[in-house]
């Protein structure tokens, strides 16, 4: 056999073989993958309305436990109406709602906005007065480590608490980030609505404070409910309290 | 009882083995003195946790690949053995990548791209180039371990130092008593940093390069 095919065989049974390795690993691990994933999720969202503090220790069955009792998953059309899980179309808008003895505590919106290097997928907690932000957390993300991976962080995540997504008067703002420190760059009145920005990931920080606008735009018909009359919204009875 | 442990103790001095484990944890340190896959030393370790599971990865990519290159040897075709290489290292590194995920996952989160990075590792493909390709396969795992535990003592050396002054904690334990935090210790937060690590690894390579002097 000469060397050029000697070559091209070695090649091809090559691929052949690892091709074959990488497929069992993927199908056979995928099970338990989806399972981690899953629950990571659950965790992001008991951390954005402050069920689990970031870096606590807890085991996947009291993540679920505690998730199965404090948070409901449910369903909203375009114009805020709550609709059953069967009748969902593909305008319907996921929300799950945090509930304390009986009452709703904040709602739990999903971001999935574009990042510099691809989607940034995560949470964003509004309490029910259906303006302040109860937390903000981020689960899935390919920003560059150290600098828009940041995002994932701690100290960038807390700053999101209290914000305000509506000015004084009553208009939706949305929460954005600054280029900088809030306190240098903004000025007094909007502080409010902005967050401390991060170094060297000026881009990360503008497409995410786009589209957090733009699925908070999404959700306004929700917020504006809770705005009007916070005490009036009950979670459904089918579900729980 | 003594004598046959003596006897023993020498009778391995003189495997192969033995000498080529020493010879990768000291003289030929692949971090210290090779100052090969310091990208990985530098990112992850932060904790002494992520550096363990790094350590694990690394060195059973190094030892496997290793050795299923060295029983390829005499097959693998000289003109594309750079491509054999890169595609057996990638494929134990995805699958080592793939059971983080599915068992480690919080860790996994943590090691983020590095896992996937131990493809470029200098050091895997620098042992696949520089010993499997002209070595049996069982001295070729061996030698891929003895390297995996060379980068492994140096990441858990600086890792150590980094956690423990860096967050006062050891295995995401706290070590330093709440004592001296309220006679004014404070955490030192370089060594969080990158920066921290470069020069805690400077002084490993420096200790090492004095101390292999005087033996001399």
């Amino acid at each position: 056999m000469s060397d050029r095919l000697k070559s091209v065989v070695f090649a091809a049974v090559m691929c052949v073989v690892v091709s074959l390795l990488l497929t069992t690993a993927s199908t056979g691990l995928q099970r338990f993958q989806q399972q981690n994933i899953l629950i990571d999720k659950h965790k992001n969202i008991l951390q954005s309305v402050g069920l689990i503090d970031p870096g606590q220790k807890i085991d996947p069955e009291g993540v679920e436990k505690l998730f199965g009792e404090s948070i409901k998953p449910l369903w909203v059309d375009p114009t805020g109406q709550l609709i059953e899980e069967n009748n969902r179309g593909e305008q319907s808008l996921p929300v799950y709602v945090h509930v304390k003895d009986g009452g709703i505590e904040a709602y739990i919106i999903p971001i999935n906005s574009r990042g510099l290097w691809g989607r940034i997928l995560g949470y964003l907690a509004l309490e029910a007065d259906g303006s302040t932000v109860a937390g903000f957390t981020v689960y899935k993300h390919s920003e560059t480590p150290g600098l828009g991976g940041e995002i994932e962080k701690r100290w960038f995540q807390k700053n999101w608490i209290g914000k305000q997504i509506v000015d004084q008067a009553g208009e939706f703002v949305s929460v954005g980030i600054a280029k900088g420190a809030v306190e240098q760059v903004i000025p007094k009145q909007n502080r409010p609505h902005y967050v401390d920005g991060i170094s060297g990931a000026t881009l990360t920080g503008k497409y995410l404070t786009a589209g957090i606008r733009q699925i908070l735009e999404q959700y306004e018909p929700v917020s504006i409910k809770f705005r009007n009359n916070p005490a009036n919204i009950r979670p459904p009875d089918k579900t729980g309290s | 009882m003594n004598g046959t442990i003596t006897k023993s103790l020498t009778a391995l001095r003189k495997t192969k083995s033995y000498r080529d484990i020493v010879f990768a944890l000291w003289e030929a340190n692949p971090i210290s003195k090779q100052i090969l896959g310091i990208c990985s030393a530098l990112a992850v370790t932060v904790q002494l946790q992520t550096a363990l599971v790094m350590s694990v990865a690394l060195t059973l990519v190094v030892a496997f690949s290793s050795m299923i290159i060295s029983i390829l040897r005499r097959l693998i075709p000289r003109n594309i053995r750079i491509i054999a290489e890169v595609a057996i290292i990638a494929t134990l590194v995805i699958i080592a990548d793939e059971i983080l995920k599915a068992f480690l996952y919080d860790i996994s989160k943590q090691l983020s791209v590095f896992v996937g990075l131990i493809i470029t590792n200098c050091i895997v493909l620098g042992r696949a180039e520089g010993f499997a390709l002209s070595n049996p396969p069982f001295r070729s795992f061996m030698d891929g371990i003895a390297n995996g535990i060379g980068y492994s003592s140096i990441l858990m050396g600086v890792a150590f130092l980094r956690e423990l002054l860096g967050s006062g904690k050891l295995f995401g334990y706290a070590v330093i008593p709440d004592v001296l935090y309220q006679i004014g210790y404070t955490n030192n937060g370089l060594m969080v940093l990158a920066p921290g690590a470069f020069i805690v690894i400077g002084l490993f390579v420096w200790l090492e390069h004095t101390l292999l002097k005087k033996n001399r």
